[in-house]
Parts: C-alpha cells; structure tokens; sequence
C-alpha cells in the first residue's frame, strides 16, 4: 500500500493539535537529583491494561492530598500507599498496534512489519540491568493473551511484536511474554519432583547448554553475514540461560514452601490473572527475580466479560462513541482490572520482607497507553504508582501534571527513584515531580 | 506546463501514435504509446511537483520500467484493481488501463527472466507448530506445544516469516526443558516427575446435547487423546461447572439422578450418579458439602498402560421429556453467562501422573526408537550410534556430521553412566538432539567468505522448504533419500514428491497453518457476539461455522479442486445444525456431508458464516471490516488503518431514529478524511448485508429493506452477495493472484519484493490453463526462482559483516 499525500498532510495536522507543548521548565527545577544507587531490596514491577480509561472517571479532584474517584475506591484501605499522576501523554505515535511497547520508554519506534523493528529499552530492563544480575532470573514477563493466532489484528505496517510485549531486553530484542502459569513456575523454580531430582536437571541442563553453544559456533562458520546475526543472537541468549542455571543452582534451597507447581493456563480470565499475580508475589518473596512487567490483556482484546455482565468485547466497549451505557461497561472493566491489582497490592503488603513489607520495598506502576479509548487518544493516560519504593515514595497524593506531560518525563523519574540514570529518553522534556 | 495545457499535448501526442501505428511497432513507438497514457492519467499527481504518494511518473522511461521495478509493480496493481486513477478523477477506459498494466508487466517479466532474482532465504527457526510436527513425526507422538512453548509472532499476514522469528532466553529455556519432557516421554523414563496435563472445553460449548467423539446415546463432556509416558497410575479428575455461588448444576431438584461415565478406549472405567433425592437433600441442608461430594464422586485414579489412550467423562443422555422445560429452549445452555439451573457440565479435567510408575511399557513410539539392544552381538555404544544416527538424520535432515554424532555419544555416555542405564543414555541424548541449533535452525549454508551469487538451493536444503511448505514439518526419509542422493532438484522428481507430499495426510497442516491465517479464521475463537441479541450462539455452532470453511478449504487444497471453488463453489459442507442456521433443509444428523446449493447467495466463503461472522462486531454486521476483507484477500490490497485521533461521527450528531448500519456508515463517508478509502473499501461490505452478524439471511435491518448495492473500485456496479461473487469471478486472475501470493509469502517464510512479482504472474497464468488447480499453484510455486534459488544477498550486507 502507499498511502497518498494527501492523506498523510491531513493526518499531520491532526497530530499536529494534538502535539506536545514544548518545553516544560517548571518542571526542571523541580526534578530531584538522581539518587547514586537503588534502594537495596528495590522489586518493580509494571502492569498494563489496554485499551485505555476515560479520563473522566480516573482523574482525583485537583489538590495534592489523594481523594479517590468511586472507579479507585477499592484501592481505599491503602489509599496512602498509591498515587495518582494524570496530565501525561504517550507519544503521537501511540495506538492499539504500538502503545504497549512504547509505554515504558515514551518515545517512538520503527514503523515495520518486518525483521528490522526498533524501539528503545524499556524502563523495566534498565532497572533489571541494575538490581536483576544477582536473581536467578532478571526479570520476568507475563501476559494472558495469546495473539499468536490473530496475525491479521496488527497487519497495519507494524509487526505484531509491538503488541504484544511491553518490555524490550534492547532496542531490537523485544521479550515474550509467558502467559501459561505452569510454565512460569517451571521458569521459576525448576521443574517439579525431588530437590534431587531437581538439581540433577540442572546439572544436565548445564551440560547441554555448553554443548549447544559449541553446536551454534561451528553452526556460524558456514553462514552468510545477516544469518550470523541471526546465530550471534542465539549464541547471547544460550550464555543468559547458562548464567541463570548457575545461579538457580545455587538458590535451590531458597527456605520456601513451594506450592503445587499450577496445571496449565485456567480457563477462567480472573482465576488466570490472580494465579499470575501469585507467581509474581512468590518469586519475589523467594528472590527469584525482582523485576516483572505484567499485560492484563493486548490492545484492542477481544476479551469479553460476561462475569462481570460485559458480554461485548474489551475493545468494542472501549469505542463506546459517548453512550452511557457503553461507557458504563468501559468502566466495569476498568474497575475490575484494578481490583484484581489491588488485591495484588494487599497481598505485597502482607508479606514480610526484611525491614518491612514487600509492598514497601516495591516500585509500581500501572495504567494504559491510552487516555480515552474512543478515539485512540494517547493523551491524559490513567496511571498510578503503588509501593514505597524502599522509603523513596510516599503516597497518597494526587500527582497532577499541566497537560500534556510526555510520558517519557514519568520514565525519567521512576528511573530517578529506581537509582538509574536514564540519559536522552526520546521526547523528555524534564522531571515529573515524585 | 499547466494542466490542461498538457493534457493536451499528451491527448496529440497519442492520437498521432494511434494514426501512425502498424502492425508491428518499434519498442520505442509502443513505449511512447503507454507514455502518452501515463502522461495524460497519471503524471497530474504523480509531477514531480506534487510527489503525490511519493512518486513521480511525469517524464517516466517507459522503454525501460525494469529500472524502477518496484514503483511499476505498484502501478500495475493499482490498474488492475482499479484503485488508481481514483474514483472522481479522469480514468482511462478498462481496455486501456489494463493495456498499460499488461505491457508493463510484459516488460518487467522479460527483465527478470534475463536476469533472476531469487531474494534471500535466511536461516529459519522452527516455530512452535513446526517444533510440534517436527517432534510427532520423528518420534510418533503429539506435544502440546500450545501450553509448553510460547507464541512466536508473525508478519506479513503468517507467524511462519524466518526474519521475525527470533530467540529468547525465555524460549531457549522452554526448548531445553521440553526436550528433557519429550525424550523422558519416548523413551517411557519410570523417574519422570508427575505432572498435570489440563483439558477444557470452552465455556460456551453446550453440553446438552451429543459431543462428536463420545459414544451414542451421551451427553456432553469432553473427548482428549493422551499420551501416557510409561505404565502406572494416573490421577484422572474431571471438575463438574459450577455457577457463581459454587453451586454444581443438576444437584438439586432433579428426582431422577445424572448417570455419569469416565471412559477409557471407550471402554467404561469409573460411574457416578449426580443429583436426585439424597444430593438434593444434601444440598438443601449442605451445599458445600453436597458441591464437594460431587465432585470427589467423579474423579479415579487407575493404572494406565503407557501409549496414547482415548479418554472421556460424559453422562448418559436423559430423554428431554422427563423434564419441563420451556417450549423451545435456547440452542445454547449457558446463554447467560451463570446459570446455576439446568444440566451438569463438564468444565475442565487434569490428568496428573504417573504416580507409581511400573514400566516404561512396550509402546510403537519405543519399538521406534529402540531397534536394537546391547547383546552379545552389539556392544553397547555401536547400538547407541545406530540409534542416535538414524534419528539424527531425520532430526537434522541431511547427513550427519562425525562430530555431532560424537557429541550425541558423548551425552549417550553421560546419561548412562558409561553404558550402564542404556536407556537413560539414549534419552539424554535425544534430549540434546531435539534442544540445539542442529534441530531447530533450517537454512542454507554457503561458502564462508565468498561473494553470495545467485544459485540453486541445494537439493537438502530444497527438501527442508519443500516439508516446511507442505506439511509444517521435517522431511520424512523418501524425500531426504530423494534429496541426498541429489535426485531432487530434477523437476520430474520434484513434481512427483510434491504430488506425493499434498496426498499425505501430513498436508493437512496447509489448511491448519496457511489458509486458517490467510483467512484469519483463528480470529473467530476469539469472539463472540451480544448473547442478548444472539442467544442461540454457543460454541457448538462456532465449531461447526469452522468446520465448514475448514471442509471446503480442504477440499480445494487437498483433493485438488480449483481455486476459484473457495469465492463460486455451488456446494458446501455442513451438518443439520448449521443448514438450519442457514435455512436450508433437508440435512438431517450431526455428521458433516457436502451439501449442494441451490441459493447463488450462499456460495463459496462469502456465504459461509465463519467469514461473516469473523467480520461483523458483537452486535451488528460492519461492512468495513467485510470490505476490508474482500479488499485484502481477494484484491491483495488492505485499506491503511484510519488515522488516529478522527472522532467517530456518531459523537456529533445522535440519531432521532434508528437507523440501519448501511445508514450510520454513509454518514462517516461524507467525511473527506474518510471517503478516500472507504468509497472503495465500503461497496464490496455492503454487498454481503443481506447477511446478518452471525450469518443468518436476512431481508431487513432495523425494520428497512436491506440496501446491498455498492460500485466496486473497477466500476462494476453489483448488487447482493450474487452479483459481488459474479464479480470477483469475472476477473479469475485477480483472485487467483492474490491467492499465489499469499501461498508464496507462506512458502518462502518471508515477505514478497517486486523482484517477486514476475513469478508470482507466471504462475498464476501457468495455472489458469490448469482451470487454477490448488496443485498448479503449489508446483507453481515450488518450481519457481525464488523457491528454487537463492542467493544476491545486498554487498552491503557483506561488507557490514568485515
């Protein structure tokens, strides 16, 4: 397809008024300075719902102190755990087929359907560069959908990988996420039986690793350039694996009572997202990793949730055209999303953790690509960070920025609090105040 | 010059070609003829002024097209559908516009016979459907690679394409701990941990009525095949659906209890009655405890002999008589999402083992793999390397190298404690076989450090794309020996092993992985639309809307029908429930047959209610997303997506009156941002209206006659679903081509270039004279140079590697 010049003139001016302001220097001053080292039992985590919330029903009354809006009710008993920032925006590029995969850095990628995608490092591999070296596993990526089957949903010049996964290892090694429960607990904590039996897995698995290294070397010699690029990746997710089966060795007795490895993937949605949540709360109880990046669903999901009396599609209902009652099973869903985290947050809370609880040492965050989903808009996204962040956020506030704000600024300064420096985010423009 | 000024010249310039043209023109005076048509159609908006699209055609050399290959390709397949010039603008007749694209194409076609260009085949990593084939075919049992791998993504349409399958810790993990899974499985290893296998129909599935696959007189449940590693105990637990407040249907108020039945081979293992006087009592004073009895009361734990068993868990069909119910009950029995009243379900099963593992058994996946034993007559390790040769030669599917045998001895070695465990050495070493490179990366190998010339594939390579292709899968050993004796590149060997391959029942996976993706029927499981509006929808008419598109793909592709059957085919394929669904009478029984069709409308996928209903929202049908459809995979030219940000018009101006959906679309199209598209998009869509959201005939919408008429983007005026179908089928070719090229994306796992294209034609007009038979494309495509060559690789790219 080409696209006509005509076409292209008026979209520019679409996006055009819809654009970002340029320069926000009140917020530069009052960007704190970039802590030396993160918070020592530092965990983050980062949860995506698609499809976007009506900004409507997400924005608090202005002022500071948090006064909740009836769609965040539940999350009153830890009311002064959370924060609500509003005023930010995804960048123009954003829509159902890019949002997720931009929703971490802020900036831009490469319109492409084929193997040349490029977007940036995501916000949750930074920080797995800094605190996920000594976990068994750097960071961990779940989903609940499965796309694979649907290639015609994202055929509009970008490749379906920018769907479905929010975090990217580099710019052009975007990471799966692992949607069947048992397999995360397999990734996890091994496969199931005897310690024995356990470690003599991963002895044999070391030693398959080497031999499967050797394998893919000699493999490359008789290789054009682009395919050795091809092998070259392999060869560096081999060694990763390798690095991970030393440590899981090591962290075999980790003193925790497993429970039964879970049965496949549920075929109830909320028993599917708590199981998830679970295996979240586990690993990073147990320490297996302390960085996990979360997709409740892709963009434009077909789930539907007669459960909660929303027998239409998550996307249909997201393009409700300002019908009450459309907007109305928009918001169940919303709601619902966010009381199965909130139940997530209580569960960290609960749980001791050194000095304090895991919810204290966490760093989260959750929200859309998307503001108002009728009309893609990538403005005035729902968001909220949950967790103290090892005494590095405090809570209850209502974080509001002038609109639009980039995301990228968000970017910027969760990766203040994480102890990181993240240097030339494309589209930053400054600090959001934490 | 302006406008009309060169309108002008260019109108006298072609009027003197005309008058000066004879019988047999130079080349220059018939490129000056289709300039003159260019110039005067084309060069307005494409100036380079204007740019329009980015493409300049004004001063175009049109002697020598094959120098922008890739800009002409796009002309020509703007011609052909008719897009270009747009709807509004001054056009060329039909005969004249298809002249320019045949003499372009003729041009471009001469240039890439004097000069191939095969393209790049890369290294290809076996995706997850592959891996799957891959390991039932070498060992001889299916893995459930859906739940044990993770997805891999597509492009272009296909989740098959080399460049965009890549590697992950999180995949290599997955690889190594499934190759320890499967090797633990064939060799029937007793120390195999337990674990738990899930089954589930899905929550919309009725179960009131018989499941294919359980005996007569059942009803409901579910049917699995399952692969049991060794002899021992299984743990075998279906859980009865219970509605919201954990209430098990049929537990109460039913006098005459549930017979239900486990089912192993078809044989009837465990029983259990459900409900009746004692569970309703039980229930009315202990609901819990009633819930929980029932389902303990259904479970086993047997001895199960390793090998794949067939299990069920159904119950003994009731007469409908028994009970009252209303008149005429919903087809489906779940239509509300939670009702606790009504039949028991089966909701899932876990079959957890083995637990006290008696033997590995004596099962044909082990007399496979184990043809011969340490003796006196063998030693050990030579039997080890007998093993581990054959199966890693279809494994790797080419001769073995010395060093990778050795490297498989050497596992062999460490697995049985140096030959002590024989059979634990051979599991460790098909464990590595089926977790490295050798096994998983397809690809042609070339000469280290030479320039990348243009070749033919070599013939095992050949035989890797050609089962790749054909069955998803590996070479099986005729074609390998075929193949490494170097008799395969002869193309009357190639014709006779695909002719071979396509009868296999292997070939199923084209229907199971190219057509299901072509048509993005894998989209329907997804879906469902307002149970308000359509309460009869369960899965069970799902399944049966799929089976129908899945019989007559089948048809066409594997019992070698032409093409053209899957858009005109006056016969169908279905079973009583969906020719009610579709009113049609006289098909009585659950069993599919082909049925004949005496209604035009209902003829080829465009009648078949997978497609509308994949093509319609929840409530409603949408005609953009029909037109986009036929647009994409019958014109091979999908709408760009809407701009973002363009607020949908309803916003604006509510209705006073209800209003059909051809009503609400025509006003989105008085948008000019909109109308671009759609006025091609749209008339194709609102052709197939007379069809509502599930798929069902119908002559009004919201209380109005149904308006089914549209102008297609070459100008054909058509009227209902007929007329649209007569279209299509006026113009095989274009049909017949987008089809080509999407078998050709699919089997050169890689998106097509304009370099592509000269063979995508000849193809298709190879196959036009074989009445567009399914085989004629596929050899088509299999004997064609990008198929059958490779090589040119970009210097840039060499030297980007030095």
């Amino acid at each position: 397809m080409f696209i006509s010049k005509k076409h292209l003139s008026r979209r520019a001016v679409l996006r055009g008024a819809v654009g970002f302001t340029v320069g926000l220097p009140l917020l530069d001053a009052m960007v704190p300075a970039a802590r030396a080292a993160p918070p020592p039992q530092l965990r983050f985590g980062a949860v995506y719902v698609p499809n976007g919330v009506r900004p409507e029903i997400w924005t608090p009354p202005p002022g500071e102190k948090l006064t909740l809006p009836p769609l965040l009710a539940r999350f009153e008993p830890m009311r002064d755990r959370i924060n609500i920032v509003t005023g930010l925006t995804s960048s123009p590029q954003s829509e159902h087929h890019s949002a997720t995969s931009l929703w971490l850095h802020g900036g831009y990628l490469r319109k492409t359907e084929g193997a040349d995608v490029r977007n940036a490092q995501t916000l949750d591999q930074h920080i797995a560069d800094a605190i996920g070296q000594s976990t068994a596993l750097p960071s961990l990526e779940l989903g609940i959908e499965d796309m694979s089957g649907s290639p015609g949903s994202c055929a509009f010049g970008f490749s379906c990988i920018y769907m479905n996964t929010l975090a990217w290892r580099t710019p052009t090694a975007p990471l799966p996420m692992e949607l069947n429960p048992q397999t995360v607990f397999e990734r996890l904590f091994g496969d199931s039986g005897t310690p024995e039996q356990r470690a003599a897995r991963w002895r044999e698995k070391s030693s398959m690793l080497d031999s499967v290294l050797a394998a893919a070397k000699s493999l490359n010699a008789d290789l054009g350039p682009q395919d050795r690029v091809t092998v070259d990746e392999y060869l560096d997710n081999v060694r990763e694996v390798e690095r991970r089966i030393q440590l899981a060795e090591r962290q075999l007795d980790s003193g925790i009572d497993l429970p039964a490895a879970p049965t496949g993937v549920p075929s109830s949605y909320e028993e599917h997202v708590k199981l998830m949540y679970d295996l979240v709360a586990l690993a990073f109880r147990a320490d297996v990793t302390r960085v996990f990046t979360f997709m409740k669903g892709v963009e434009a999901s077909p789930i539907n949730y007669p459960q909660i009396g929303v027998p239409e599609s998550h996307h249909i209902v997201s393009h409700h055209e300002n019908k009450p009652e459309a907007q109305q099973k928009y918001a169940k869903i919303n709601a619902y999303h966010l009381g199965l985290f909130a139940d997530f947050v209580e569960s960290l809370s609960a749980t001791r953790d050194g000095d304090g609880s895991l919810l204290d040492h966490s760093l989260l965050l959750y929200g859309s690509g998307m503001g108002n989903g009728n009309v893609h808009d990538h403005r005035k996204l729902p968001l909220m960070l949950a967790g103290g962040a090892g005494g590095r956020l405090r809570g209850g506030r209502h974080i509001a920025n002038p609109d639009p704000t980039p995301m990228a600024n968000l970017i910027a300064s969760l990766g203040d609090v994480a102890g990181i420096e993240l240097a030339g985010l494309e589209n930053a423009t400054g600090r959001v105040a934490l | 010059m302006s406008r009309t000024l060169r309108q002008a010249a260019a109108g006298a310039a072609l009027a003197a070609l005309v008058l000066a043209g004879g019988c047999s023109r130079s080349p220059e005076q018939l490129a000056a003829e289709q300039h003159a048509v260019v110039e005067r159609y084309c060069a307005d908006c494409h100036s380079s002024a204007e740019r329009e699209a980015d493409l300049v055609l004004e001063n175009a050399d049109l002697l020598h097209p094959e120098t922008h290959a890739a800009a002409w390709e796009k002309v020509i397949h703007k011609l052909d559908v008719g897009l270009m010039p747009p709807p509004g603008e001054p056009r060329p007749d039909r005969k004249a516009a298809l002249g320019l694209a045949r003499y372009l194409e003729a041009k471009l076609d001469a240039a890439a016979a004097a000069a191939p260009k095969p393209g790049r085949q890369p290294l290809h990593r076996l995706n997850r459907a592959e891996y799957g084939n891959a390991i039932r075919d070498l060992l001889g049992f299916s893995v459930d690679v859906e739940q044990l791998l993770p997805a891999d993504s597509s492009s272009h349409g296909f989740d098959n394409v080399s460049d965009v399958l890549k590697t992950s810790p999180l995949l290599l993990e997955r690889y190594l701990t499934l190759g320890m899974l499967v090797a633990g499985t064939a060799v029937g290893d007793t120390t195999i941990a337990p674990r738990a296998v899930h089954y589930a129909p899905r929550p919309d599935l009725s179960q009131n009525r018989w499941i294919e696959g359980l005996p007569l007189g059942t009803r409901g449940g579910l049917v699995v095949e399952h692969y049991f590693p060794v002899d021992g105990t299984y743990e075998l637990r279906p859980e009865l659906w219970e509605a919201a407040a954990s209430t098990v249907r049929g537990l109460e108020g039913f006098k005459t209890p549930f017979e239900y039945e486990m089912l192993l081979d078809g044989v009837v293992v465990h029983r259990a009655t459900l409900g009746g006087v004692e569970d309703d009592a039980l229930s009315n004073r202990d609901q819990g405890s009633a819930t929980a009895s029932a389902q303990e009361r259904i479970r086993a734990r047997l001895p199960i002999t390793a090998g794949v068993h067939k299990l069920g868990f159904t119950f003994v069909m009731k007469s409908f008589a028994i009970e009252q119910r209303v008149l005429q009950p919903f087809e489906s029995d779940l239509p509300a999402g939670n009702d606790a009243y009504g039949w028991p379900r089966i909701a899932q099963v876990l079959v957890t083992g083995p637990f006290e593992a008696t033997g590995p058994g004596d099962t044909p996946v082990r007399r496979a793999i184990f043809t011969c034993r340490p003796s006196a007559a063998i030693a050990d390790v030579d039997c080890a390397e007998q093993i581990l040769g054959r199966l890693a030669r279809r494994a790797y599917s080419r001769p073995v190298k010395e060093t990778e045998l050795r490297t498989l001895l050497d596992f062999y070695a460490q697995g049985s404690g140096g030959g002590r465990d024989f059979e634990r050495g051979i599991e460790l070493a098909l464990a590595r076989m089926i977790s490295g490179p050798e096994f998983l990366f397809r690809g042609a190998k070339r000469a280290s450090g030479a320039p990348d010339a243009v070749r033919p594939v070599d013939d095992v390579t050949l035989a890797s794309r050609l089962a790749l292709f054909l069955w998803s899968s590996i070479p099986d050993d005729e074609l390998l020996d075929a193949a490494i004796a170097g008799r395969l590149s002869d193309s009357k060997t190639l014709e006779a092993q695909v002719r071979r391959m396509l009868a296999d029942p292997r070939a199923e996976a084209l229907v199971a992985n190219f057509a299901e993706q072509w048509l993005q029927l894998r989209n329907i499981a997804a879906k469902t639309p307002d149970l308000l509006e359509f309460p009869d929808w369960d899965d069970n008419l799902r399944k049966d809307m799929v089976r129908e598109t899945h019989l007559l793909l089948r048809h066409v592709m594997l019992d070698d029908a032409s093409v053209l059957d899957l858009v005109g085919a006056d016969y169908s394929f279905m079973n009583e429930r969906l020719a009610q669904h579709y009113g049609i009478d006289g098909v009585f029984g659950d069993a599919f047959r082909r049925v004949q069709l005496t209604d035009p409308n209902r003829r080829g996928l465009l009648g078949h209610g997978s497609i509308l209903f994949e093509t319609s929202v929840a409530t409603r049908t949408s005609p953009v997303f029909r037109g986009k459809w036929i647009m994409t995979n019958v014109y091979d030219s999908p709408p760009i997506p809407p701009p973002p940000n363009v607020p949908s018009l309803d916003d604006s101006a509510p209705a006073a009156k209800p209003q059909s959906v051809r009503e609400r679309l025509e006003r989105h199209r008085e948008d000019p941002v909109c109308a671009g598209c759609h006025l091609t998009m749209d008339p194709p869509g609102f052709a197939l209206e007379n069809f509502d959201a599930v798929g069902r005939w119908r002559d009004t919408d919201a209380g109005r006659p149904v308006d089914a008429t549209g102008k297609l983007s070459d100008g054909t005026e058509v009227s209902g679903p007929a007329a649209l179908r007569e279209a299509i089928l006026n113009r095989p070719e274009v049909f017949a081509g987008t089809l080509t090229k999407k078998l050709m994306t699919y089997a050169l796992a890689r998106g097509l270039e304009p370099e592509d294209m000269p063979a995508a034609r000849a193809i298709v007009r190879a196959a036009a004279k074989d009445d567009y038979r399914f085989s004629a494309l596929v050899l088509g495509i299999v004997q064609s140079v990008p198929f059958r060559m490779t090589g040119g690789e970009p210097p840039e790219a060499v030297a980007a590697n030095k």
